[in-house]
């Protein structure tokens, strides 16, 4: 279970950091208010270098024109984000290279433009066909230039579909001119604590004064707070579970101790200390509550790495996944450190309401004890 | 065989050219010579626009300069709530000025596909008027008898990388250069809207369509007429008319 | 029977601190779920009261079509009328007029297309949350003519504050070229980008002057009272409008508007009610468990009872019986409790700590309020008592392979 909620929260990470966030974004210090041509990083230099030198091995960037575009054809038209992107470096920085469907990825200095599924719905055209795109350029100038359709992509969103439109950076360049509004460094590992991103972003601000160095949770803060929340009641819900088990872990002791009654009595008689009775009625439900958080466990994982590699399909209900920004498919997720919790919780819980009967059992008076039929 | 084929082709060529006689009959240069006759080279004119709708129907007077491919001013006369309403364009840009608020608005490109005041014409049909010389390739397909002239089908078939959305745009041409219609066909080659011109008369020595009408495939009664009251070709047009300051006048 | 009922009743209370325990494993079960279930619903009935603030409210009347295309011409063409039928209407909180047009926006420097929206600004404030999230200058004031509210993304794209002028430039209901400058008054941020990017309101008067409405509206919102009464509002207002003869104009109600807003309610139901069913599992097992041992520890007991002539189809009912009893009595417990908790807390509500800046973007309070309903009320104890009973059967039925000599061994 905790796993599902983590995979959910994994996966709208990951989700939002693969929906062309990056772990970490650098922009023109204006861009991100307003995104339009002219804020555009001005030393591009200056930022490979340090990029190079600040970000650990494995890690990637991917250099982008991104502005927002009017794209038409005969019967449609509408607004798209159009992402101009060195095809090989954005394969590794976001969803984009994995998520081609239909037709082709783009190659370096391609022509053409990759759409989304719903985008090209809405359009009602295919590939092979013609998108007209109209923008202002940095100048104000308007231009327009026709991409033939060579490839459709699926995204975990309908909106992200709608929404980005993607061609090579070259031809991104000479349709707008040769400027690059947006780095986006995506780093190696699962990790969503933000820890990471937040170290490397302070190094790449002292050495880039002059341009804006965010890292996604900065980028995306709903998500960031969503997240905490999320955190806090996965723990409630944790308790309330153990709570509910603890009544059951009471009982059965209890009843495990009384129907020991004799055995406890002649153990006081033969001189057992009440410590040591408690004791060892608490060695014994530990050892229980281990063997059941061992096969719980082993169960819980066995169950969970199947759908981890499936995934949980909530495409029916889009829509919604959609209004929660959430992922259509939920990849569950073991996290150490919700198995350890859990399970510590667990036996600390356990123990602690074992030491009720064990505590019953040490006051058994050995005489009366024995005499219980 | 290789042989046989080419002449074959001259064979065929020279039919078709035996059988239509006057011009040359290079699709593209029909369209020119038609869409030259149609705008000259610098044009004044008074027109109604009448954008009719199955339970509604509503008439707009203007007064419209032209120059070149490039340059147009339109200013609305009538009605009086409307009057003094203009759209200047230049080239790839368009401006709108409002007499009410005295401003001049600069027409973002997300609105240039939209529909030109609630017409069937869009900002882009006006805007773009010289696109359908540049950026198509023609061929003529089909010559016809209609009225005791020939009518030139041609087909123009957008040139590859260039910007327009339409698949083919078909132009049925009288063989005096009168555009008699305009169909405008979508990738699938479909037939998305069509432009029909009548009342073919003279002016200032040539032959001029009065009324345009516009529809849109499969839309029952709806449509956008333009009748041209009155037209008169100039050699040129000063420029000040087609500046935003005149845009206020 | 009678006897067995008395004998199970006694046979409860010999071990009051084991079926102590069991019942209050029960009970605890039956309150937590009645009040997450209230909780959860009241979470949604908070989430949809707050979405229909936003923009849509709980109904709307509008001309047939206009809901697919926004169609500036498919107006309601009289709205006093519908108030008229409105304000005969038992539970309906508020109703306003909206009108609403596909406009330029232009600041001189920039220019963008936008839904202009002609609204009431004294009706709208009690109805909508853009009145609680203008984060810069203030709300539109009843009697104000010339200025306009306009989203947070789309001062920033045009470049303006409180107190600049921006053109508004489209089309009138009749075709002709409606135009106005106004003043920004204030500058809204619902937190939806949609909104905050492409959104202008201005009094509706603006509105119907500029636009040549006249008296016509596009849209009659009303919001509820409560949100359970909102099917019988629009059925009513549906009725009252026939009779009335008010024909071309459609009543749609919230799920109409915003299904979005519906499928993203199930999905989380769904999510909810896995964590519910674990609850009841775990439950389940601990009350399998006290059962069963209660059944080894009653061996002897039981074989005495055979031997002495009982069947062993008696056994098993007065096995049944008595967790029946148990879990009957652990749940009418559980579920009044439960009941308490939730009344109270629906009438004070809930505090999240950390979720209140998140809810304060949307306009809402950092309270949540739970709301019982029959079905919260009863859906999670029916199936605690079900999911007990299925697993009281196990150890019951185990009494039947009992052979009274080996037992009383």
């Amino acid at each position: 279970m905790s796993a599902l909620m983590r995979g959910m929260e994994v996966g709208m990470v990951r989700n939002g950091i693969d929906t062309l966030t990056g772990n970490i974004q650098i922009h023109h210090p204006l861009y991100r208010q307003d995104p339009v041509l002219e804020y555009d990083i001005a030393d591009m230099e200056k930022v490979r270098e340090a990029l190079l030198q600040v970000l650990p091995p494995r890690a990637a960037w991917s250099e982008r024109l991104r502005v927002s575009t009017v794209v038409s054809n005969a019967r449609h038209s509408g607004g798209v984000i159009l992402v101009a992107v060195e095809p090989e470096a954005e394969k590794i920085v976001s969803f984009i290279g994995r998520a081609v469907k239909e037709g082709r990825y783009l190659a370096p200095a391609d022509k053409g433009i990759l759409v989304g599924e719903a985008l090209l719905k809405k359009f009602e055209t295919s590939l092979g066909k013609r998108l007209i795109l109209t923008a202002s350029r940095a100048d104000g100038e308007i231009v327009s230039r026709s991409f033939p359709i060579i490839g459709v992509y699926d995204a975990e969103m309908e909106s992200v579909e709608k929404q980005f439109a993607f061609v090579s950076l070259s031809a991104g360049q000479k349709f707008l001119g040769e400027s690059i509004s947006e780095v986006a460094v995506s780093l190696p590992g699962r990790d969503i604590s933000g820890l990471q991103e937040k170290e490397i972003a302070t190094r790449l601000r002292q050495e880039l004064p002059d341009v804006e160095v965010a890292t996604w949770p900065e980028l995306l803060p709903m998500l960031a707070g969503y997240l905490e929340i999320s955190d806090g009641f996965l723990y409630v819900y944790f308790l309330v579970v153990f709570v509910a088990m603890g009544f059951g872990i009471v009982n059965t002791t209890l009843m495990a101790v009384y129907e020991r009654i004799r055995e406890f009595g002649l153990l006081a008689a033969l001189g057992m200390k009440p410590w040591q009775i408690i004791v060892s009625v608490l060695t014994e439900s530990a050892l229980v509550l281990l063997i059941g958080i061992g096969i719980g466990s082993l169960i819980g994982v066995a169950s969970v790495l199947p759908l981890a590699n499936g995934g949980i399909n909530l495409t029916e209900l889009a829509a919604g996944t959609e209004m929660a920004s959430m992922p259509r498919i939920i990849y569950p997720m073991l996290v150490y450190k919700d198995v350890v919790i859990a399970n510590l919780l667990i036996i600390v819980l356990g123990l602690l309401v074992s030491f009720y009967p064990a505590w019953k059992a040490a006051r058994f008076r050995p005489v009366e004890a024995l005499a219980h039929v | 065989m290789r042989n046989g084929n080419i002449l074959f082709v001259v064979i065929v060529a020279g039919i078709l050219f035996s059988s239509v006689d006057t011009h040359a009959l290079d699709g593209y240069d029909i369209v020119q010579r038609t869409f030259h006759q149609l705008r000259g080279k610098a044009s004044v004119s008074s027109l109604d626009m009448t954008i009719h709708r199955p339970a509604w129907q509503r008439t707009v007077s203007m007064k419209a300069w032209t120059r070149g491919e490039k340059e147009s001013l339109i200013r609305i006369t009538a009605p009086a709530r409307d009057e003094g309403n203009a759209t200047l364009k230049r080239g790839r840009e368009m401006w709108i000025y409002n007499p009410k608020v005295n401003r001049i608005i600069k027409l973002p490109p997300s609105m240039m596909s939209q529909a030109w005041m609630g017409s069937d014409f869009s900002n882009n049909d006006l805007a773009k008027t010289d696109s359908v010389l540049h950026d198509y390739e023609h061929t003529l397909e089909e010559v016809t008898e209609q009225d005791g002239h020939k009518v030139f089908t041609v087909a123009s078939v957008p040139k590859p990388e260039a910007p327009v959305v339409w698949g083919m745009i078909k132009l049925r041409i009288r063989d005096d250069d009168v555009l008699l219609a305009e169909e405008f066909y979508d990738e699938d080659m479909e037939l998305v809207k069509a432009m029909t011109c009548s009342d073919i008369g003279q002016v200032d020595g040539q032959l001029f369509p009065f009324s345009w009408k516009m529809a849109k495939a499969g839309a029952v009664d709806e449509y956008t007429l333009i009748e041209y009251q009155e037209i008169s070709f100039k050699e040129t047009l000063p420029s000040s008319i087609f500046s935003k300051a005149l845009l206020r006048k | 029977m009678r006897s067995e009922i008395i004998m199970a009743w006694r046979n409860m209370w010999r071990n009051p601190r084991r079926s102590g325990l069991t019942m209050a494993a029960i009970a605890f079960a039956c309150l937590l779920l009645v009040f997450m279930l209230s909780f959860q619903f009241g979470g949604y009935e908070t989430m949809i009261n707050a979405s229909v603030k936003v923009n849509s409210g709980h109904l709307q009347v509008q001309a047939k079509g206009y809901q697919d295309n926004h169609e500036m011409r498919l107006v309601v063409d009289d709205p006093r009328q519908v108030a008229g039928l409105l304000s005969q209407i038992n539970g309906i909180n508020s109703f306003s007029f909206r009108a609403e047009s596909f406009s330029l926006a232009s600041s001189g420097r920039r220019t963008y297309g936008v839904a202009v929206i002609g609204i009431e600004p004294e009706k709208e404030k009690a109805m909508s949350t853009i009145s609680d999230v203008v984060r810069q200058g203030v709300y539109l004031a009843g009697k104000d003519r010339g200025f306009a509210l306009i989203g947070s993304l789309l001062a920033k794209n045009l470049k303006i504050g409180v107190g600049d002028e921006v053109t508004l430039l489209g089309q009138g209901r009749d075709g002709s070229v409606a135009a106005t400058v106004s003043v920004v008054k204030g500058i809204f941020r619902t937190g939806i980008d949609e909104l905050d990017r492409n959104t202008v309101q201005i009094p509706l008067a603006d509105f119907q002057e500029v636009y040549a409405m006249d008296q016509a509206v596009h849209q009659v919102i009303c919001l509820a009272d409560r949100l359970s009464e909102v099917k019988d509002i629009a059925g009513t207002l549906r009725q009252s409008m026939a009779e009335s003869g008010e024909e071309g104009l459609v009543v749609l109600d919230w799920t109409q508007l915003l299904p979005g807003l519906v499928q993203s309610i199930q999905m989380d139901l769904v999510s909810g009610l896995i964590m519910y069913l674990v609850l009841v599992l775990v439950v389940a097992f601990s009350i399998l468990n006290t059962f069963l041992m209660a059944v080894f520890e009653r061996t002897r007991e039981f074989g005495l009872l055979m031997a002495l002539g009982s069947t062993p189809g008696r056994l098993v009912r007065l096995l049944l019986l008595e967790s029946m009893g148990l879990t009957v009595l652990g749940t009418v417990f559980g579920t009044l409790l439960g009941v308490l908790i939730t009344l109270y807390f629906q009438s004070h509500g809930i505090e999240f700590p950390g979720a209140e800046e998140m809810l304060n973007q949307y306009g809402l309070s950092g309270r949540l309020y739970p709301s019982l309903s029959l079905l919260s009320c009863f859906a999670g104890p029916l199936l605690v008592l079900l999911v007990t009973f299925v697993s009281a059967l196990y150890p019951a039925l185990k009494v039947r392979k009992l052979k009274p000599v080996e037992a009383m061994g």
